[in-house]
């Protein structure tokens, strides 16, 4: 059983998803109960093969049906995707169970509900495996799987959603086959897909062609799935107009694990460094600073809540990318610490959107006048995340940055610590912005849910007139996720030295 | 003169097929960015996905290499030809599929909410129905 623990994170969810439509067809609310199961069971072993890494000290391999590498598929499990694969894990349990209202409560309408819920768990199987993997072609199927639920669930979304849906499946498909020819360059190469494998043949082939070709090709697509400016271009409108009830997840983990993937094969499996690798991550960095001012000042203009949040993502996705073309101890925990507190932090912060969206149909910053007063429990999660997504001590979102200046001062890169603190600054402005109408507005917001009363489920019903500003099933996520960035912030130093640092200096530093 | 014919004849032969599918891969992306309808989008996607189809299975190709299967007797390693690229364009090639799949219920759901699929139509309405 626990040397299972890898495959079962992906395994568990996924039966899950499989008797979900069945379970529904028998009674409606059964299905997303199987789903939800299947995501607590992955939560579970995540925390358990975390726990066994952290007490080891070594990294888990995991091999399919007994095959050895290179010739199966491994599951490597170290102390950085350990942490990343819990992180995915407690986001899309939080999700899964925080859509339940959003759901038609309309008993006809079972199937909707299914496929909502089977979309949300594909979507984080795909990211599972894509942050589990040791296979390079294998993490090419869990991104399309990753990919094709998400297009579904930014295509139920609002009115345009359809349009971003089919501009983010466009985009993400040359995405998908830049980075498809890039691991064809390399297996032309070396004549091996398993990463760790793929890391000692290219030994000395630091300036073929083809690793050139085939760095550049991964860039492009790992750029487009993370939204790296100026591949950015599907992000926008598909984080307005998804699903609020799924937005959470694909604002705040859809981006986040591609990052990861781009880490893993920069450091894990071109180690060589060359001129030519230099100065991809020359390019990098400058592609990561022009992100960070450009989605910095592009949220100034912008008045609807999730646009200002859509853009602001293209800033922080700029940070991890600067943490990898700073590319030292500090850079890449800078870049780790980023992954997980910006995840949890505009995961809290789309929590926020769709609550707001629920509650009282507000979309537009200026609407937001006095709601703390109505809804505190929404008003603390949003409060909380907006200062750490500025940089406040002693939020998460300060010592990722904190890190990542470090690492620039080390290397001597001052413009870097200069364009930290300077997109700190224009956050700031976008964020006592919204702030400040929270606050400062006077009260326009009129009880107004989106979704017509009848057609919500039973546990939303008590809504109108009810105790809880929300329903329970959005409390628990809200509540967590402000706890979750209070906590990376505390606990940042243990976080980093009991857990991160063995992995970093062996397995990305090595 | 007659060597430079040779030449390129050589680098034809050799290379010859990898730039057809870097033209094809060309082309798809070309489509993609400067078409405005959007099953002629689709269409040049799936041209980009079969370009990369294409030069998996070039590069796994081998000359005088025979089937991966032990017929009668067993071979040399070199005498067969390599089935790894077969085996994941099979899967690359379900990928595509679902996402042509996707991208076309994405379409018939466009096309009832604007009544239209070209893209110059549907910005210029400013997204309303």
């Amino acid at each position: 059983m626990m040397e299972h623990l890898p495959v079962l994170v992906i395994l568990l969810p996924l039966c899950g998803i499989l008797l979900c439509p069945l379970l529904s067809w028998i009674r409606a609310s059964w299905g997303k109960r199987a789903v939800m199961c299947g995501l607590l069971g992955a939560l579970i072993c995540a925390v358990m093969q975390l726990a066994q890494v952290v007490q080891s000290g070594e990294a888990i391999h995991y091999w399919m049906g007994g095959w050895m590498p290179p010739f199966g598929i491994e599951f490597v499990i170290d102390g950085v995707n350990g942490v990343v694969v819990v992180l995915v894990s407690v986001i899309s349990f939080l999700t899964a169970l925080y859509s339940s209202p959003f759901q038609p409560h309309d008993r006809q309408k079972w199937f909707q509900t299914a496929g909502y819920y089977v979309l949300v768990g594909f979507l984080a199987v795909g990211l599972l495996g894509m942050a589990s993997t040791g296979d390079a072609f294998n993490l090419y199927v869990f991104m399309e799987i990753t990919a094709l639920s998400g297009y579904g669930l930014i295509a139920i979304g609002e009115e345009k959603g359809p349009i971003a849906a089919f501009r983010y499946l466009m985009t993400g498909t040359i995405g998908a086959s830049m980075y498809l020819l890039g691991v064809g360059f390399l297996y032309a190469a070396t004549g091996t897909l398993n990463m760790a494998d793929l890391a000692h043949r290219l030994s000395g082939l630091a300036d073929s062609p083809l690793v050139i070709l085939s760095a550049g090709c991964l860039i492009v697509g790992f750029g487009i799935k993370m939204a790296l400016f100026p591949l950015h271009g599907w992000q926008p409108a598909a984080h307005s107009y998804a699903h609020p009830a799924a937005d959470p997840m694909i604002a705040g983990i859809m981006i986040k694990v591609p990052a990861y993937g781009m880490l893993r094969f920069f450091f894990c499996v071109f180690r060589e460094t060359s001129p030519v690798m230099q100065l991809f991550f020359d390019c990098i960095g400058v592609m990561a600073v022009c992100g960070i001012l450009f989605g910095s000042l592009k949220a100034l203009r912008y008045d609807t809540y999730n646009k200002i949040l859509a853009y602001s993502s293209i800033g922080q996705v700029g940070y991890i990318a600067l943490g990898f073309s700073i590319g030292n101890f500090y850079g890449i925990v800078g870049a780790v610490l980023h992954i997980l507190s910006h995840a949890c932090m505009k995961t809290g912060l789309f929590y926020t959107s769709g609550a707001l969206k629920y509650r009282y149909g507000i979309h537009v910053t200026d609407e937001m006048g006095q709601i703390y007063r109505k809804m505190p429990q929404t008003a603390v999660t949003m409060v909380v995340c907006a200062l750490s997504m500025i940089g406040l001590p002693p939020f998460a979102g300060f010592f990722s940055k904190w890190y990542l200046a470090l690492g620039a001062i080390e290397n001597g890169q001052y413009f870097y610590v200069a364009v930290l603190i300077l997109s700190s600054l224009l956050s700031a402005i976008y964020f006592f912005r919204i702030l400040e109408k929270l606050f400062m507005n006077p009260e326009t917001a009129k009880e107004m849910p989106v979704i017509p009363t009848e057609e919500m489920s039973e546990e939303s019903r008590p809504l109108s007139g009810g105790r809880l500003e929300l329903p329970w099933q959005m409390l628990i996520p809200l509540a967590a996720v402000a706890l979750a960035v209070v906590g990376l912030g505390l606990f940042n130093s243990a976080l980093v030295n009991d857990v991160l640092r063995a992995a970093v200096e062996e397995v990305f530093l090595g | 003169m007659t060597e430079m014919i040779d030449k390129l004849e050589f680098f034809l032969a050799d290379r010859g097929i990898y730039m057809l599918s870097f033209v094809m891969l060309a082309i798809g992306i070309y489509g993609m960015v400067v078409c405005s309808n959007y099953m002629k989008k689709l269409m040049c996607m799936n041209i980009l996905q079969v370009s990369i189809i294409f030069f998996f299975l070039t590069f796994g190709q081998k000359e005088g290499g025979t089937l991966p299967v032990a017929l009668a007797e067993v071979l040399q390693a070199e005498e067969y030809i390599n089935p790894v690229p077969h085996a994941l364009m099979l899967t690359a090639i379900v990928v595509s599929l679902g996402v042509t799949g996707v991208g076309l219920a994405l379409l018939m759901k466009i096309r009832d909410i604007y009544g239209t699929i070209e893209e110059d139509e549907i910005t210029g309405k400013g997204g309303g129905k």
